[in-house]
């Protein structure tokens, strides 16, 4: 069959997202759980409001992180499986004209979802090793009575296996739906022969080639912008938000959200340039053939997603600056020495400073990559 | 003038390996209409690729003007096609998210070329400036497609079967479009076909067989793309 384990291994998006979900789901979770427990002892008081902060916390970062992360999660697998089928149209254009339905194709597609049981697997076990330095942190300040730790098994059926087989489903029925093409269009389907009209026309005729060629890669892949902005995202909210988490909560937190951000910033931006790159190999061959230097191969490519990278910095700094006042304002309100939060000045710079550094670098990385795309490799697969 | 100087070129290692070109010397006149001719196998787009700097030989030298472009660097050799070369292969290789017009002027804005429309004129494809690839026949693309070329002014056309894709008629008419301008334009011409009739047009013909000239001779009359058989 055309879709196999050794496929799902490129998944590495997919099981680093789950990991990171899990992860701080499972800290969270657990713990909610075992101070629910506890919920009749803590009566009145300073303690009764810290167990209530306490809850709000937990359920505000599960909800934002957990859903932010499944959001993320569901859209790199539908990307994914969308960019298989492209990439694989002429081997499963062949399958179905030998007799086999779509979902006899889709069903294979199957393990993908085996890739979110690793990764989610990963995260809980992660979790799980994780846990007694957590509950140690929690229970440092000393306001509640210490929460003993106890595992539920219970969670690791709802934050493993279930979006594992949910996963594997929605990758069926995705598969299955985007198979719905005649076998005859998928066979003949090639590249530089596309009948495919853009629904944008060109409205500025003088336009340049270079210029052109930068708007028609980004409205081809917009799903890439999206990756672009959620990389810059998840970087400027996570590392500024990990500094204020050293003073609001504890150095852990922050260590935990700085690490998480910078995972899944490398990711989704490892996965939004590598696919530009590669969907796009055909025409910086081409360019190359004619001439075009590297340097404005990369611009015309790779240059169009700058502003968006910039825009999702922005709206990083925006939202983790909002999550924190709310967290502050609403949560710790009635809280004896509120905490108190400012936005962080200094640290937005430092943040935008090495994310420019990062990014720059990674482009740089990637221009050098164009220059040894093969043109006579790409012209035999004309 | 392009010398070719004992060029070798080998694919695969061991014993899976194939000499592809077998100690090559031949020159190519500037200004003339050369056909590489061959069958399927004999090493004439190899040799194409080599002569104009798309691939690299294993040894031998490709001398334009005296300068060996084998020893240039990638970056110095892409700079050296942007100044010199223009391609047209049988795919046509059109960007299909851009329209004739943008797909021409990926050619022209190389150079600075702000005339290239009256080339799109000449190549009769005025009324469709805005269509896409995808939109166009066979021979229409093929037409784009030299109109790009010859956009970035040239000095040496390289086509590899440019009518291997189309039938008589169109091929005909693509092949008197280039043929016309070459007149015109003065530029070298450098075709690779397995048609032995259209080698009737050139005025030097390049045999090849087995990786190997087997014979150069020159025409000393030139037909037009109307002339000759199919």
């Amino acid at each position: 069959m055309v879709v196999g384990i050794k496929d799902g291994a490129k998944l590495a998006g997919i099981m680093i997202t789950s990991f990171c979900a899990v992860l701080v789901c499972t800290l969270f979770l657990n713990y909610n759980m075992d101070l629910v427990s506890m919920e009749d002892v803590i009566t009145a008081g300073p303690a009764r409001m810290m167990y209530d902060a306490l809850m709000m916390t937990s359920k505000v970062v599960c909800c934002v992180t957990g859903g932010c992360l499944l959001a993320t999660t569901v859209i790199m697998l539908f990307f994914y499986i969308r960019h298989y089928i492209d990439t694989h149209k002429k081997e499963l254009g062949i399958l179905k004209a030998l007799g086999y339905s779509d979902m006899q194709v889709a069903v294979h597609f199957w393990v993908f979802g085996l890739r979110v049981f690793l990764g989610a697997g990963a995260g809980y076990l992660g979790a799980s090793l994780m846990m007694p330095w957590f509950y140690g942190t929690q229970n440092a300040d000393g306001m509640l009575p210490d929460v003993t730790m106890h595992f539920h098994p219970l969670l690791f059926l709802y934050l493993v296996v279930g979006p594992a087989l949910f996963f594997a489903g929605a990758a069926v029925l995705y598969a299955c739906r985007k198979l719905k093409t005649p076998a005859l269009s998928l066979i003949r389907d090639n590249l530089w022969a596309e009948v495919k009209m853009p629904k944008h026309r060109a409205k500025d005729a003088d336009s340049s080639f270079m210029a052109e060629l930068k708007k028609c890669t980004l409205r081809e892949k917009k799903i890439l912008v999206f990756f672009m902005v959620f990389a810059s995202f998840c970087f400027s909210a996570m590392t500024q938000m990990s500094f204020s988490m050293e003073e609001l909560s504890s150095a852990m937190m922050g260590a935990m959200i700085l690490l998480i951000g910078i995972v899944l910033a490398c990711t989704a931006l490892f996965l939004a340039i590598t696919t530009v790159v590669r969907g796009n190999s055909k025409t910086i061959a081409m360019m190359r053939v004619f001439g075009y230097s590297r340097k404005q191969c990369s611009q015309a490519i790779l240059g169009g997603y700058r502003p968006a990278a910039y825009m999702g910095f922005g709206i990083g700094t925006v939202y983790q600056y909002a999550l924190l006042r709310i967290m502050v304002d609403i949560v710790f309100r009635d809280m004896e020495g509120a905490l108190v939060y400012e936005f962080d000045f200094p640290v937005m710079c430092l943040s935008l400073g090495f994310f420019a550094v990062v990014y720059e670098l990674v482009l740089y990385g990637y221009s050098q990559r164009i220059r040894k795309i093969s043109i006579k490799e790409i012209m035999m697969e004309g | 003038m392009i010398d070719l100087k004992e060029i070798r070129k080998t694919y695969g290692k061991g014993e899976s390996s194939a000499e592809v070109l077998k100690g090559i010397s031949v020159t190519i006149k500037e200004h003339s209409y050369t056909v590489i001719l061959g069958a399927s196998g004999s090493g004439k787009s190899t040799l194409l690729n080599v002569a104009s700097g798309l691939e690299r030989p294993d040894s031998g030298a490709v001398l334009y003007g005296g300068r060996d472009i084998t020893t240039l660097t990638e970056d110095e050799l892409t700079a050296f096609r942007k100044e010199n070369i223009g391609f047209i292969f049988q795919q046509y290789y059109l960007l299909p998210n851009m329209n004739v017009d943008k797909n021409v002027k990926m050619g022209a804005d190389l150079v600075g070329n702000r005339e290239y429309r009256s080339l799109i004129e000449a190549m009769g494809l005025g009324g469709k400036m805005d269509k896409y690839p995808g939109q166009l026949s066979g021979g229409e693309q093929q037409r784009v497609s030299v109109a790009r070329a010859l956009a970035k002014k040239p000095r040496v056309l390289f086509l590899d079967e440019p009518t291997g894709a189309l039938d008589e008629q169109t091929g005909r008419e693509v092949l008197d479009y280039i043929g016309r301008l070459h007149q015109e334009q003065g530029f070298t011409v450098v075709m690779v076909t397995h048609n032995r009739n259209i080698s009737e047009m050139a005025d030097t013909v390049i045999t090849m067989n087995s990786g190997r000239i087997s014979e150069v001779y020159s025409n000393a009359v030139t037909k037009n793309a109307y002339e000759i058989g199919w």
